[in-house]
């Protein structure tokens, strides 16, 4: 049986690989930010002693005369409109708790809900009872998020939304999702994503015809072919590869990294020296088409 | 923090593999974890490890008047705390039903089970008497936390000196352990806990279950036993139906398992004793093994290369071509040979004690070349090359039990052609020719090609 055995090497610094000029400011927290007093602070920053103090790690953004630090290791912090794709923890009364990788569980209320075939109506007791029915504890949903007094408030009002079927979730950091006008995508090389901005990736095959949308409730259980889940996996490992080189996620970036990963195995691109090879090819398309 | 859900397909994936009698990390369904245990400097202060759960144990005396009704017996006092660096779930005021569970398991087992003599902790009855505090701290949660703590608790208990005292009449005198030997407790027996975890309603059992297992479990039964067969302890919880022939085959799979344990502990508690009488070093810092491949400080070992060449031509000439590819040695001067690329690795050390039929004095340091440390290398069994060795310093060597038998030695000899060695078909290849020669400078094929 053939074997293979890593030893373990001093990592090599992050500017090296990435040889790019414009450096972010980055701060951990306790670093002056500035001394100029006529900036209002924002998140992430304390005032102390006439200085502006960070007091999160992450990179310093600023807008006109607000200043604040965007951190880069964090739990989900919802904001209206916000797409996140969840993990049923309870049921309660009248609302579903939902695991979203934030620092408090968020709810999905009965009556954000979709109802099957989406009707309109007000929820009756019988809805109440039939709860668990329609979502039990570890059923994963794509919801989007309305934020409201630090727990993240969650509705499915449009029928793309709803339980997931069969798929592959990957978790990753929160700051790495980057913010676009949508979220679900159907990538040309045979399978569909959802980038939740909580850092809950979903990938899927991509349903060969728009069913009569019957607002995500029945789950599709029927057996994905090979070819499916080979693309599938092959996704998976390439964005586990981009977040591995903090990389922003977002169709392009995760579109190019598949192209690049063609020519090795699936099981090989999780290895560091091939990861940082296709990342390195990603990071040149990405930017030979900006420029 | 909250603890993050088990996703349904890994539940589902755990249960139809115990269905399958296949267990995650390839146990089988009886089989326990390996068990480390090691001792502090201190008497009475141990960390016992099964499998990657950690649990610290430190017992402490104290002189103190005894219980009204109980004026002749000392004090026993436990308590298990969960650290909030064993779990994320674990905070300061969340895990209390936990808590008292394993916290009354403790008491029943180590307490009721009388195996600490009480009488003997009495110094003068009604006035005096030792109270003994056993304090178990759980370092790291990866599943069976009552084992783990009733190990460590015994083992604890069994390493503890208190300080000696005499009575003559009416004086008491306490000597420091400076003065007079401290005394060992005096212990009956070893009750030890050993954990079944049921699924399927009780159809299929498992001991000793790790973390991702006790998740999906139905059902705990705990067993404590010593190795006389005598049960100390027994509780279900979880709520399942137990029948009487499964509890019997549980107390049968019990007694042989606490046996085993118990003398692991008694080889254990031997060593210690063996390496503090004969002054060697002792302690946690002794225990932490830092000649392992994988620990990645190691010092420069001087090597003497200034007759590299000549010794290189003359084993290359006596030797047999091999039939693959062999790099020469990257001469950069003459004098000085390449033989890493810098980074420090350690398998000189375990070559020299390895070999020693050894060819060419200076050169035993680089026999093992080219493992570049940051490629894949293709070897067969080289990990069992690497197994063992690090214990010849004695010191404290922790005793580690384990089921599987897979540490075989092989030295590789210049004549066996490379048939152990397979080549990968990507192109990171890779060889470890023939130990006998020296300097081997791989030209390392980068993927980048």
């Amino acid at each position: 049986m053939a074997m293979e055995m890593r030893l373990p090497v001093a990592r090599k610094p992050l500017s090296e690989r990435l040889g790019r000029d414009t450096k972010k400011h980055l701060v951990v927290p306790g670093d002056t930010i500035t001394t100029d007093t006529g900036f209002m602070r924002g998140h992430g920053t304390y005032m102390g002693e006439e200085k502006l103090i960070a007091s999160v790690a992450g990179s310093v953004e600023r807008v006109n005369k607000l200043i604040c630090v965007k951190a880069l290791k964090t739990r989900y912090i919802g904001e209206v409109g916000d797409i996140v794709v969840g993990r049923i923890t309870e049921v309660q009364q009248k609302r579903w708790k939902v695991e979203t990788n934030s620092r408090l569980d968020s709810v999905l209320l009965l009556s954000s809900m979709n109802l099957p075939g989406g009707e309109l109506r007000r929820r009756s007791a019988e809805d109440e009872l039939a709860m668990r029915g329609f979502l039990q504890e570890g059923d994963l949903i794509s919801v989007q998020a309305v934020f409201s007094d630090g727990a993240v408030s969650l509705h499915t009002r449009s029928l793309k939304y709803g339980k997931l079927g069969q798929g592959v979730l990957v978790q990753v950091s929160p700051s790495l999702v980057k913010r676009q006008k949508t979220h679900f995508h159907d990538l040309p090389c045979g399978a569909s994503v959802i980038l939740g901005n909580n850092g809950f990736i979903w990938i899927y095959p991509t349903p060969e015809h728009k069913e009569e949308e019957a607002g995500g409730f029945i789950a599709n259980l029927e057996p994905v072919s090979l070819a499916d889940r080979e693309v599938i996996s092959r996704l998976r490992n390439c964005i586990i590869s981009l977040v591995t080189q903090r990389m922003m996620l977002y169709d392009t970036s995760i579109l190019y990294c598949y192209e690049a990963s063609l020519p090795h195995q699936i099981k090989d691109i999780l290895k560091p020296e091939i990861m940082e090879e296709i990342v390195m090819e990603t990071r040149q398309r990405l930017l030979e088409q900006e420029g | 923090m909250k603890e993050t859900p088990l996703s349904n397909c890994e539940r589902r994936f755990l249960l139809r593999a115990i269905e399958e009698k296949k267990r995650l990390d390839g146990r089988q369904t009886y089989d326990y974890r390996n068990i480390r245990i090691s001792f502090g400097t201190d008497y009475g202060c141990c960390i016992v490890e099964l499998g990657k759960t950690r649990v610290l144990g430190q017992v402490s005396c104290e002189l103190v008047s005894p219980k009204l009704n109980r004026a002749t017996e000392g004090i026993l006092f436990f308590n298990l705390e969960l650290s909030q660096m064993a779990a994320p779930a674990f905070e300061p005021g969340r895990q209390s039903d936990l808590l008292v569970k394993l916290n009354r398991l403790m008491e029943r087992c180590l307490r009721n089970s009388k195996c600490i003599d009480t009488e003997s902790l009495c110094v003068v009855a009604g006035e005096k008497v030792w109270q003994i505090r056993v304090d178990l701290h759980l370092l790291n949660h990866d599943g069976n936390i009552i084992d783990a703590a009733s190990i460590a608790a015994i083992v604890a208990l069994c390493h503890f000196r208190r300080p000696d005292v005499s009575v003559q009449g009416d004086e008491v005198t306490l000597y420091t352990p400076e003065e007079r030997d401290p005394v060992p407790l005096s212990i009956h027996h070893m009750p030890i806990c050993v954990s079944f975890a049921f699924f399927q309603q009780g159809t299929y059992l498992l001991v000793d279950p790790n973390e991702r297992e006790e998740r999906v479990m139905d059902g705990l039964l705990v067993i404590a036993m010593n190795k006389h067969r005598e049960i100390c302890t027994i509780q279900s919880s979880g709520g399942i139906m137990l029948l009487k022939d499964q509890v019997l085959r549980c107390s049968k799979i019990a007694g042989v398992k606490v046996a085993e344990i118990t003398e692991l502990i008694l080889k254990a508690l031997e060593n210690d004793q063996k390496v503090r009488k004969e002054g060697g070093k002792f302690g946690f810092a002794e225990s932490i093994a830092n000649q392992r491949i994988t620990a990645f400080k190691m010092e420069k070992a001087p090597i003497d290369t200034s007759d590299v060449e000549e010794k290189a031509e003359e084993i290359i000439a006596e030797a047999e071509p091999p039939s693959e590819v062999v790099s020469t040695p990257v001469l950069w001067t003459p004098g000085t040979a390449q033989i890493g690329e810098g980074v420090e690795n350690s398998w000189g050390d375990l070559e020299d004690s390895e070999k020693e039929d050894d060819e060419g004095g200076g050169d035993q340091a680089i026999i093992l070349d080219g493992i570049k440390m940051d490629t894949g290398v293709e070897v067969s069994d080289i990990g069992s090359q690497g197994g063992p060795k690090h214990w010849k310093n004695g010191a404290d060597a922790p005793i580690i039990l384990s089921d599987s038998e897979e540490e075989e030695m092989i030295i590789l000899e210049p004549d066996k052609n490379p048939k152990k060695i397979r080549t990968q078909t990507t192109s990171a290849k890779q060889e470890k020719a023939p130990s006998k020669k020296p300097v081997k400078r791989r030209k390392k094929k980068r993927a980048a090609n």
